[in-house]
C-alpha cells in the first residue's frame, strides 16, 4: 500500500548502480543478502522476474468463483487482456473480463464515464447476477475514488445487479492479495445469516480439484460446505456444445446468503499482506460464527487439523473412507521413507501453498531449506512454525518474502537442493541446475492439466507423495548406467 | 474523533490559520493530529518550532516499506501530533499521488486508531481540489467537514467557489460537508459584509473573521503559533475564538457553488468597489 513505484533516487539516499535497473516491478523492501539492482544499503532496488502476479488478477480469480459474476477492470484494456491470458493458459478455459479501457483523456479527466459505460455494456451482454469491479495501478495511480464513483453509478440505474468494487493497484500487494480483498469484499456485500447447518470454508488460492475435495470432505461429515470462492466449475467445467455467456458454477449466491449462518467458518490460509481484510474475521464479527484459521490441508497433520475441527463443530467424525484414505496415506509414507530421507527441497509460490508444502515435506522427511514468496505478509515464519513446529529448529533453512526468481535461482544454487517444489516460473532455474521440479500451485503454464492438480486432504498428499517419491526414482534409474528395470 | 479539512487558495494563510486554530484546541485539552498535505511540507512548522520533521513520503523513500509511525509523527506544541505528507521538487513526479499514499500509509500504521484518543484530525490541503490526490482528506470515511481559508480579494473567493464544487461532488456519494468560510482579513474594503454575504450564498455560514495583525508575521518569525509566542495578545483571543467556533460548530452543509457573474456581481454590491 504504500510503496512508491518506479521512483528514481533523487536525493542521494539510495542506491548508486545505475538504479532503477532492470524490470522494476514495485515493491521494494528490506531484503536480506546482496543481488544484482541492489543498492548501497543492500536493499532491493528492483524485482527481476517477480514471484507474484498482479492485485487485479487475484480479483478476477475470485469473482470468477462467484455465481454470475462477471469481473471487470477499472484500467486500461491491456490489464484485462494480459490476466486472462495469463489464467486461460493455466485453466484451458474460456474465462471473460471487462475493461472501462481506460485511456490518456480518462487519465486526465478520471474514468467514471468509462466504468459507467462498461458497466452498463458488461450488464447488457451478460446479464450477470454480479459486478466485480477490481482496480488497476493507472486508477489508483490518478486518485480515482472508486466506491464512490459506483455509489454514483448504482443509484444513476435501479436495474443494475449487485456491484462489488475492490482496490487492487499492483503496487499495493500481489495476486494473492486482490484475491483475499475480492474474497473479503464478496463476503462484505453478500454474506448474510440465514440459517445454515454447514460449514463455510475459505481457501487460499487453490486448484479446482481442491475445491471439489473441500466439498466432498465436509461432505464426509454429511454437511454441505460454503465455499468461498468456488471456481471447480466455473474454471474446470465440462465441454459445452455452445459457449454460455455466462460462466455456470461459482459459490451460490444463496450459499453466501447464509455463510453467516452455518455452524462454523473456517479460513485455510489467508495470510496476506498487512491492511486486507479477512473474511472470516468479518464474518465472525457481524454474525458471531465460530471461526478457525487453519493452515491449507496439505499432508497429514494439516488435514488432521481440518478433521479435527469439523469434528468438534459437528459432533461426530467423518466418513469411514476418510479415515482409509489417511491409513493409505501413512502407509504409503513407510514405503517410500527410504526414497526421502534426508533430501532437501527449495519451496517457492503463494505464502500458503508454501506453508502447507513446507509442513508436508518436513512430515515426509523430505528438508526444506528455502521458503520463498513474493508475497509479503511479514507472518511467512511465524506462520511455517505454527503449521510445522520442527522448522523452527532448523537453523539453516532460509525464509524470505518479497522474493523474485533471480533471488530464488540464487538460494537454489546456494542449497542445491535435491527437488524444486513450485509453479512453472521455476522451470528455467530447475532445467540451468538439472534439479527436477514438482509442479504445484498456479501458474502452471508448462503442462497440462494445472487445474487438476490436487494439493489438499489425504488424497492430494497421496498424489504429491506419490510423485515426489517417484521423480526422485527416476532421476536415480534414469542417471544409472545400467537399464534397471527394479528400483 | 472529528476530521476537519482546510482548503482554500495558495499563499491565503492555511497554514498559519490551521496550526493557530489548533493550537487554540490544544489549549482546550483536545488531542489534535495535524497531517500537512502540501510538498512543500510546512503545515507543522509553528507547531514543531521549525522544518525539524521527515516527511512521510522521505521516509518512505529512504527507509522503504518498514516504516514506524513514529518515525513519521513528531510531538509539537501542547501535546499535538505533527505529520507532514510532503512529496516531490517542484516539477517532478505526481503529488497528488503522494498525499493517497501517504494517508494511506498512516491508516495502515493506525495513526487514527481509537487508541490514539485523537479528538481532531486536521488535514492542511494544498491550494485547490486539483485532482484526485487532493481530494483524498475528504473521500468517503476521512474528513467529514471542511473549512475553507478565503479573504475578501477575488481571487481567494473565486477559489472557495471552486473549491465548493470539490466538496459537492464528495458530499452527493459520501459524507462531506462544508463547515463555514474562515475569513483571513486581508483588510479589503467591506470584508466582513462580503464575506458573510458569499457565505450565505454558498449555504454557509463565515464561522470567524479572523482580523489582520503583524502579530502572526512575528511569531511566524520564531518559528511559533501566536498563542505560544504570545498568549496575551489579542490575535491569539481571535484563534481560541475561532477554536471554540470550530469546536462548538453544528452548521454542516452541502454547499451551493456559485457562478462566475453572480460572484463578480458578488464583488460589486458589497466589496471594494460597492
Amino acid at each position: 500500500m504504500t510503496a512508491l513505484p518506479g521512483q528514481a533516487p533523487s536525493d542521494g539516499i539510495r542506491g548508486d548502480t545505475g538504479a532503477p535497473g532492470g524490470t522494476a516491478a514495485g515493491g521494494k523492501k528490506a531484503g536480506t543478502g546482496k543481488k544484482a539492482g541492489t543498492g548501497k544499503d543492500g536493499r532491493p532496488v528492483s524485482t527481476t522476474n517477480a514471484c507474484r502476479m498482479c492485485m487485479p488478477l487475484g480479483a478476477c480469480l475470485a469473482f470468477a468463483g462467484v455465481e454470475g459474476t462477471v469481473p471487470i477492470l477499472h484500467g486500461g484494456q491491456g490489464c484485462a487482456t494480459y490476466i486472462r491470458r495469463y489464467l486461460i493458459s493455466h485453466f484451458n478455459e474460456p474465462l471473460d473480463i471487462g475493461s472501462s479501457s481506460f485511456d490518456e483523456s480518462a487519465t486526465v479527466f478520471g474514468g467514471e464515464a468509462d466504468l459507467a459505460q462498461g458497466i452498463h455494456n458488461l450488464v447488457t451482454a451478460y446479464g450477470p447476477q454480479v459486478v466485480g469491479v477490481a482496480t488497476t495501478c493507472l486508477a489508483e495511480t490518478i486518485g480515482e475514488d472508486v466506491p464512490q464513483i459506483l455509489t454514483r453509478i448504482r443509484r444513476g440505474d435501479a436495474h443494475l445487479p449487485e456491484i462489488i468494487g475492490v482496490s487492487t493497484p499492483s503496487y499495493a500487494g500481489t495476486h494473492a492479495d486482490g484475491y483475499q480483498a475480492a474474497v473479503t469484499a464478496v463476503v462484505e456485500a453478500l454474506a448474510g445469516d440465514e440459517p445454515g447447518d454447514g460449514v463455510t470454508l475459505l481457501p487460499g488460492i487453490v486448484s479446482p480439484a481442491d475445491l471439489r475435495h473441500l466439498h466432498e470432505l465436509a461432505g464426509a461429515f454429511g454437511v454441505p460446505a460454503t465455499v468461498v470462492p468456488d471456481f471447480s466449475d466455473s474454471l474446470d467445467g465440462p465441454i459445452a456444445a455452445e459457449h454460455p455467456r455466462l460462466r455456470p458454477g461459482g459459490t451460490p449466491l444463496h450459499g453466501l446468503a447464509r455463510c453467516g449462518g452455518n455452524i462454523a467458518a473456517v479460513t485455510l490460509g489467508g495470510l496476506a499482506a498487512p491492511g486486507v481484510a479477512n473474511a472470516g474475521e468479518l464474518l465472525h464479527e457481524r454474525f458471531g460464527i465460530e471461526h478457525h484459521r487453519l493452515p491449507l490441508p496439505i499432508g497429514i497433520r494439516l488435514t488432521d487439523d481440518l478433521v479435527h475441527v469439523l469434528t468438534l463443530a459437528f459432533g461426530h467424525g467423518p466418513a469411514p473412507w476418510v479415515e482409509a484414505e489417511r491409513g493409505r496415506l501413512v502407509d504409503a509414507y513407510v514405503d517410500g521413507h527410504k526414497y526421502l530421507s534426508g533430501r532437501r527441497a527449495v519451496v517457492y509460490g503463494d505464502e500458503d501453498l508454501v506453508v502447507g508444502i513446507a509442513a508436508f515435506l518436513s512430515e515426509i522427511g523430505i528438508r526444506p531449506v528455502a521458503c520463498a514468496s513474493g508475497g509479503r505478509s511479514g507472518n511467512l515464519r511465524s506462520a511455517l512454525r505454527t503449521a510445522a513446529p520442527e522448522l523452527a529448529d532448523l537453523e539453516d533453512l532460509q525464509v524470505v518474502e518479497d522474493a523474485d526468481f533471480e533471488r530464488i535461482d540464487a538460494l537454489t544454487r546456494e542449497t542445491a537442493p535435491d527437488l524444486l517444489v513450485g509453479h512453472s516460473k521455476g522451470y528455467p532455474t530447475a532445467r540451468a541446475l538439472g534439479i527436477p521440479l514438482i509442479r504445484i500451485g498456479l501458474p502452471i503454464h508448462d503442462r497440462l492439466g494445472g487445474q487438476r492438480l490436487q494439493h489438499l486432504g489425504y488424497r492430494g498428499a497421496q498424489r504429491l507423495f506419490d510423485q515426489i517419491v517417484n521423480t526422485l526414482i527416476e532421476r536415480e534409474q534414469s542417471s544409472s548406467p545400467v537399464g534397471y528395470a527394479y528400483m | 474523533m472529528r476530521k476537519v479539512a482546510i482548503y482554500g487558495k495558495g499563499g491565503i494563510g492555511k497554514s498559519t490559520t490551521t496550526q493557530n486554530t489548533v493550537a487554540g484546541l490544544s489549549e482546550m485539552g483536545k488531542k489534535v493530529m495535524v497531517v500537512g498535505c502540501d510538498p512543500k511540507a510546512d503545515s507543522t512548522r509553528l507547531l514543531l518550532g521549525g522544518l525539524a520533521q521527515r516527511s512521510v513520503l522521505d521516509t518512505l523513500r529512504s527507509d522503504g516499506e518498514d516504516v514506524e509511525l513514529e518515525d513519521v509523527r513528531s510531538a509539537g506544541f501542547a501535546d499535538t501530533m505533527c505529520v507532514e505528507s510532503g512529496g516531490p521538487e517542484p516539477g517532478v513526479g505526481c503529488a497528488g499521488r503522494g498525499i493517497i499514499t501517504s494517508i494511506n500509509l498512516l491508516e495502515q500504521l493506525g495513526a487514527y486508531d481509537e487508541s490514539e484518543n485523537l479528538d481532531y484530525v486536521f488535514y492542511d490541503v494544498l491550494g485547490d481540489v486539483v485532482c484526485g490526490g487532493f481530494a483524498m482528506p475528504i473521500r468517503e470515511g476521512k474528513a467529514k467537514e471542511v473549512y475553507i481559508v478565503a479573504s475578501g480579494e477575488m481571487m481567494a473567493m473565486y477559489a472557495a467557489n471552486n473549491i465548493c464544487k470539490g466538496i459537492r461532488k464528495f458530499a452527493d456519494s459520501g459524507g462531506v460537508r462544508l463547515g463555514g468560510i474562515i475569513c483571513n482579513s486581508r483588510n479589503v474594503d467591506n470584508e466582513y459584509e462580503l464575506i458573510e454575504h458569499f457565505a450565505k450564498r454558498l449555504g454557509t455560514q463565515m464561522i470567524y473573521f479572523v482580523p489582520r495583525d503583524n502579530n502572526v508575521q512575528r511569531a511566524e518569525i520564531k518559528r511559533k503559533t501566536v498563542i505560544e509566542w504570545d498568549p496575551a495578545c489579542g490575535q491569539a483571543d481571535h484563534y481560541r475564538n475561532l477554536a471554540n467556533a470550530i469546536d462548538g460548530n453544528d452548521m454542516f452543509v452541502v454547499p451551493a457553488p456559485i457562478h462566475t457573474d453572480e460572484l463578480e456581481g458578488l464583488l460589486l454590491e458589497h466589496g471594494v468597489l460597492g
